[in-house]
C-alpha cells in the first residue's frame, strides 16, 4: 500500500498542505492546545512570508484568544527574530506560522517556549497529549484579552547581532553582498542588517510575499540566479536564505555555490580560531567538522537531527561552548540566541572575510573537502523503520553503527545516514565521502538495497 | 446547559461555551462555501470577544477562497449598506446586538444587504451540517483587504434621504448612548451630516458595556439623569450594533422601546402610505397608527429576518418591531438605528414638537414584558401547554401563541436567543396587562417544577 500523507505532526511542530490538511480549524485547535498547555499570558505570533500565512495566523489568533491568551501579532518576521523576541518578551511562548523550506503549498506551526526555544521531545509529547484530548481551557467573554500588534519585532535581534559582531572591521571592507531572500521572511531584516555592516547589498527576491521565485531550500540547484548576479555585478560574496531565514547558503565571489554544508564548516573554523569550546552538530553534518575541531583540540558532540536536539544538548552542556549547528546551513551561536540563525551565519562569514582578508574561494580551499549526497525516497515512517531494521542486520559488523536517529553507518572512507523525515513523508539518505566517485557509488548501492527491501516487503 | 441558538439569520451563543473558534470557523466556512464568490464583507461590534470571532471568520472565509473586505468595528446597518454599494456577494456581522457581554453571534448578510431569508439560511445550514466546506490551495486563497472610507458614502446617502435642512434649522441638541458599542465610532459622522449638537455618552469603542446593550428604559437611566442638565431635546439609547433605538424625552422620561416604531410610522405613513410590517409581539399602537393612516398591516414572526423578508415580499414601505428596530424600504430594507434617529429628529424638526408632545398623539397602551427561564428541552411543550389557559379563545400559534382580547393581547413565545420564555402582554388597562402576564408566568413555573 502506497500511502503518503499531507499532514506531519512531529518534534518540529505541525506541517500540512493548505486546502487539504492544514485547515483553519486544525490551526485553531493547535493554538488552543498551546494556550491550554502554556497558560494564559502573552503569546508571540509570527509568520514567514507564505501566501497562506495570514489565513493560518488568523486561525491561530482566534484559537489563542479563546483560551484567554493575549496574542502579540508580530507579522512577517525571520524565525530567529521570533525566537529572540519570544525569549525576551515576558511571554509564555510563541507560535511561528512557517513551513521552513517546504514548497509554497505547505504551511505549519512551530511551537516556542517562554525562553525562546522550540519545544523539546518531552514538551512536545505533553503538548500533543493536550491536543489529542481536545479539552481546551476556554474562557468566558469577560476574561478575553485584547490582541496587540508589534511594529518592530526584529529590533532586539538586530541589536544583539550588532553588539556581538566586529562591525567596524566589516564596515571598513565595504563588501558588495548579493543576497537571495527567496521572497521569504528574511527580507524584512536583510537590508537594515547589511546596511549596518556597511555592505552594498544587491537584493534578489527581496519582497517578502511568499511568491518563492524558486524552491525555498537554499541548495545549489535553487540559487542559480544568485550565482549569475554575483558574476555580473562582481559581488564579493553571495548568500541565500531559506523562507524563514534560519538557514543560509554561501556562493563564492566567482558565483559558485559552496553547498549549504560549507556554511557551518566555515563558521566553525572561524569561531574556533577565536575561542575554544565544544562544537555541537547533528548526525548528518559533515565530517569536516570533526577534522576542523581536531585541529583546534575541540570536542564534537553529535545529536539527533532537528534544531531543538542540538540546542538542548548545548543548553545541558556545562563546559565552554564554541558553536553549534546543522549541516543544512543552520548556524547556532549561543551569544546571539541558541537557535539557528541565517543572520548570525552571514555576520560570521563577513567577519571571517574581513579579519582574514581572504576571499570565499580562498577560505573554502582551507577546509577539508568532502562530497555529500543528499537523496530522498518516497516513504512513510513505517517503511523507513523496516528498511533500517534490515540494513542494521546486514551491516552490524561492517562498520560503526549509530541508532541515535535512524541508522548511521560509518564505513572506512565514508558514512551513510538513513532516516525518515520529520516534516515530510520521505526517507532521507545522506552519504558523505572523501571523493565524489566514492560518494556516488555508495549512494547508489544503498539506494538499490533500500528499494529492494521495500519491494520485497510490499 | 449549553446555550447555542442556530437560526436562519446566523448563530448565537455564549463565548467559551458554545461560541468557539471551531464553531465560528465552521459557520464562516459554510457561508464562504455557500457564497462561492467574492468579496464578502466582515464587520464586528466592540465586544472584547469580537476579535476571536473576527480572526476565525477571516481565516475560514479565505480558506474557502473568498476575498474579504474587512470593515473592522462597524455598525451592522453600515455593513449592510456597504455590501450593496460595493456589489459584494455577502457579509458577516459579528455582533450579539442587545445581548450582554457574555454572548456573541454571527449574522449573515446576503448580496442585497439584508439578513438571509429562510431559503438562503437553510442552504447555509445544510452546508454547515454536511461539514463539506470548500478548501482551496495556497494560490487560490482569498485575500484580505481593508475597506476604504465606507462611512462617508453611507452618511452622505442618509443625509440625502432625510431633510437635513429642517434638522439644521431646528438646532437640536441630542444625547446618544452607544453603550460603548459599534456606534461609538460613528456618532461624529452622524452629527456632522445631520447638523445637530451631539452629547455622546458611553462613546468609547472599548467593548466594555456600562449597562446591558438593550435599548429599553432600564438601560436608559444614564441618559435620563443628564438630559435635563444638558438641556438636550431628545436622548437615544442604542444596542451594540446600532440596529435598535429607544428614546428618552426632553423631560427625562424613558420611553418604552415600543414607541420608536409607531412614532416614525405615524409621520412617515402620512406622506408615504403603504403596507406596514410588524411582529406579533409589537404593541397595538402600530395597529392603530396603520388604521388611522389607512395602511394595511401585516404581522410576522419575531426577528429582523422575518420582518425584512415580509417587507420585501409584501412590497411594504415600513417594517418595525417593538424592540426598537425600524426599516424604511426607500432607504434600505434593514433595521437601521442611524436612520431611526434621523427620522425622529426630522419629525421633531418639521413638526416643531418635542418627544413628549409627539407621544401624546399616540394611543396609550400599557405593555408588560416578562421572561422566565425554561430548560430548552421542555420549552416547546410548555409553551404549547399555555394554550390550556384560554380554552374559549382563538389562538394564533404561528410564532408561540398569541391571544387577542378586546382591549389587549398576550403573546407567549420562546426566545430566539436564550432558553427563556417571553411573555408580552398589552392592554389599555395596566392592571389587566399585568394580571394576564402574571397568570401565564405562574402557570409556567408550576409546569417546570
Amino acid at each position: 500500500m502506497k500511502r503518503t500523507t499531507s499532514l506531519k505532526i512531529s518534534i518540529s511542530g505541525v506541517r500540512g498542505v493548505v486546502g487539504e490538511s492544514l485547515t483553519p480549524q486544525l490551526a485553531a485547535s493547535f493554538a488552543q492546545a498551546f494556550g491550554t498547555y502554556m497558560g494564559q499570558g502573552m503569546v508571540i505570533v509570527g509568520q514567514d512570508s507564505r501566501i497562506s500565512g495570514t489565513m493560518v495566523k488568523k486561525a491561530v489568533l482566534s484559537g489563542l484568544l479563546s483560551v484567554g491568551c493575549q496574542p502579540i501579532d508580530i507579522g512577517i518576521c525571520p524565525i530567529p527574530s521570533i525566537q529572540i523576541f519570544t525569549g525576551e518578551a515576558k511571554s509564555v511562548g510563541g507560535i511561528a506560522v512557517t513551513a521552513s523550506h517546504n514548497p509554497k503549498e505547505w504551511n505549519g506551526l512551530k511551537f516556542i517556549n517562554g525562553e525562546g526555544f522550540y519545544f523539546n521531545t518531552h514538551q512536545m509529547d505533553e503538548f500533543l497529549d493536550i491536543y489529542h484530548q481536545g479539552e481546551f481551557s476556554l474562557v468566558e467573554a469577560e476574561k478575553y484579552k485584547i490582541p496587540k500588534l508589534e511594529q518592530n519585532p526584529t529590533k532586539l535581534h538586530l541589536e544583539k547581532l550588532l553588539s556581538y559582531l566586529d562591525v567596524d572591521s566589516i564596515r571598513l571592507k565595504k563588501f558588495k553582498v548579493a543576497i537571495d531572500c527567496c521572497n521569504g521572511a528574511g527580507a524584512v531584516l536583510v537590508p537594515r542588517f547589511l546596511e549596518a555592516l556597511g555592505c552594498q547589498a544587491i537584493l534578489i527576491n527581496a519582497v517578502p510575499d511568499g511568491s518563492f521565485a524558486h524552491h525555498p531550500e537554499p541548495i545549489p540547484e535553487n540559487i542559480t540566479d544568485l550565482c549569475q548576479t554575483i558574476s555580473r555585478k562582481k559581488a564579493d560574496v553571495g548568500f541565500a536564505q531559506d523562507a524563514d531565514a534560519d538557514r543560509l547558503a554561501i556562493c563564492s565571489e566567482k558565483g559558485k555555490p559552496l553547498g549549504e554544508e560549507l556554511t557551518l564548516i566555515l563558521a566553525t573554523k572561524y569561531i574556533l580560531s577565536k575561542k575554544s569550546g565544544a562544537v555541537f552538530v547533528n548526525l548528518s553534518t559533515s565530517q569536516a567538522i570533526d577534522d576542523i575541531a581536531g585541529e583546534f583540540n575541540a570536542s564534537v558532540f553529535r545529536t539527533k537531527i532537528g534544531e531543538i536536539n542540538v540546542v538542548e544538548r548545548m543548553l545541558s552542556y556545562h563546559g565552554k561552548i564554541a558553536i553549534g549547528g546543522e549541516g543544512n546551513g543552520g548556524v547556532i551561536l549561543p551569544e546571539i540566541h541558541p537557535c539557528r540563525d541565517s543572520f548570525t551565519a552571514m555576520g560570521l562569514i563577513l567577519e571571517y572575510m574581513a579579519s582574514s582578508g581572504k576571499t570565499i574561494s580562498e577560505l573554502r580551499k582551507e577546509v577539508p573537502r568532502y562530497y555529500m549526497i543528499k537523496d530522498k525516497i518516497d516513504g512513510t515512517q513505517e517503511q523507513a523503520y523496516r528498511i533500517i531494521r534490515q540494513l542494521k542486520k546486514r551491516y552490524w559488523n561492517r562498520g560503526e553503527i549509530s541508532l541515535l536517529d535512524g541508522l548511521k553507518i560509518q564505513l572506512e572512507n565514508c558514512w551513510i545516514h538513513i532516516r525518515p523525515s520529520n516534516t515530510e513523508p520521505i526517507i532521507r539518505v545522506i552519504v558523505e565521502a572523501k571523493s565524489k566517485e566514492e560518494a556516488e557509488r555508495t549512494a547508489s548501492q544503498f539506494k538499490k538495497e533500500i528499494l529492494e527491501i521495500s519491494d520485497w516487503k510490499s | 446547559m449549553k446555550l447555542l441558538k442556530i437560526g436562519i439569520s446566523g448563530v448565537r451563543g455564549i463565548v467559551g461555551e458554545t461560541i468557539t473558534p471551531e464553531l465560528v470557523m465552521n459557520f464562516a466556512s459554510a457561508f464562504g462555501t455557500y457564497v462561492g464568490s467574492d468579496p464578502v464583507l466582515v464587520a464586528r461590534d466592540t465586544r472584547i470577544s469580537g476579535s476571536m470571532l473576527h480572526s476565525a471568520c477571516l481565516s475560514a472565509l479565505t480558506s474557502t477562497g473568498c476575498d474579504v473586505i474587512d470593515l473592522g468595528v462597524c455598525p451592522t446597518p453600515i455593513l449592510q449598506y456597504t455590501v450593496k454599494r460595493l456589489k459584494a456577494k455577502g457579509g458577516i456581522s459579528i455582533t450579539a446586538g442587545h445581548n450582554d457581554i457574555k454572548w456573541n453571534a454571527l449574522t449573515f448578510i446576503n448580496e442585497e444587504g439584508t439578513y438571509l431569508n429562510a431559503f438562503q439560511g437553510e442552504e447555509v445550514l445544510d452546508i454547515y451540517h454536511l461539514g463539506k466546506f470548500l478548501k482551496v490551495s495556497t494560490d487560490n486563497l482569498g485575500r484580505i483587504k481593508s475597506a476604504d472610507n465606507y462611512m462617508d458614502p453611507y452618511f452622505k446617502s442618509l443625509g440625502e434621504f432625510l431633510d437635513v435642512q429642517a434638522i439644521k434649522k431646528a438646532s437640536l441638541k441630542v444625547i446618544i448612548d452607544t453603550c460603548n458599542g459599534a456606534g461609538a465610532k460613528s456618532l461624529d459622522w452622524l452629527s456632522r451630516h445631520l447638523n445637530f449638537d451631539l452629547v455622546p455618552v458611553n462613546n468609547e469603542p472599548n467593548g466594555f458595556f456600562p449597562h446591558d446593550p438593550e435599548p429599553r428604559p432600564r438601560n436608559a437611566q444614564q441618559v435620563a439623569s443628564i438630559i435635563k442638565v444638558v438641556k438636550a431635546d431628545v436622548g437615544f439609547v442604542l444596542n451594540s450594533d446600532v440596529s435598535r433605538v429607544s428614546l428618552v424625552a426632553e423631560d427625562g422620561e424613558t420611553l418604552s422601546e415600543e414607541y420608536t416604531f409607531p412614532l416614525i410610522a405615524n409621520h412617515y405613513l402620512k406622506h408615504n402610505p403603504g403596507t406596514v410590517i410588524t411582529s406579533r409581539s409589537t404593541s397595538k399602537m402600530i395597529e392603530d397608527v396603520a388604521r388611522q393612516n389607512n395602511c394595511p398591516l401585516v404581522k410576522t414572526k419575531v426577528g429582523q429576518s422575518h420582518s425584512i423578508q415580509s417587507l420585501i415580499y409584501e412590497d411594504a414601505v415600513l417594517a418595525g418591531e417593538g424592540s426598537g428596530g425600524v426599516a424604511i424600504t426607500e432607504f434600505q430594507p434593514v433595521f437601521d438605528g442611524f436612520l431611526t434617529m434621523g427620522m425622529i429628529l426630522e419629525i421633531m424638526a418639521k413638526r416643531k414638537m418635542n418627544i413628549s408632545r409627539l407621544t401624546e398623539e399616540l394611543p396609550r397602551y400599557h405593555i408588560v414584558k416578562e421572561k422566565t427561564y425554561c430548560p430548552s428541552t421542555k420549552i416547546h411543550s410548555i409553551v404549547n401547554e399555555v394554550k390550556k389557559l384560554y380554552p374559549d379563545r382563538q389562538i394564533d400559534s404561528s410564532d408561540g401563541i398569541r391571544v387577542d382580547f378586546r382591549s389587549g393581547w398576550i403573546h407567549v413565545r420562546t426566545s430566539a436567543t436564550e432558553p427563556m420564555i417571553r411573555i408580552i402582554s398589552e392592554d389599555t388597562s395596566k392592571e389587566k396587562a399585568q394580571e394576564r402576564a402574571e397568570e401565564v408566568a405562574r402557570f409556567i413555573s408550576s409546569l417546570i417544577k
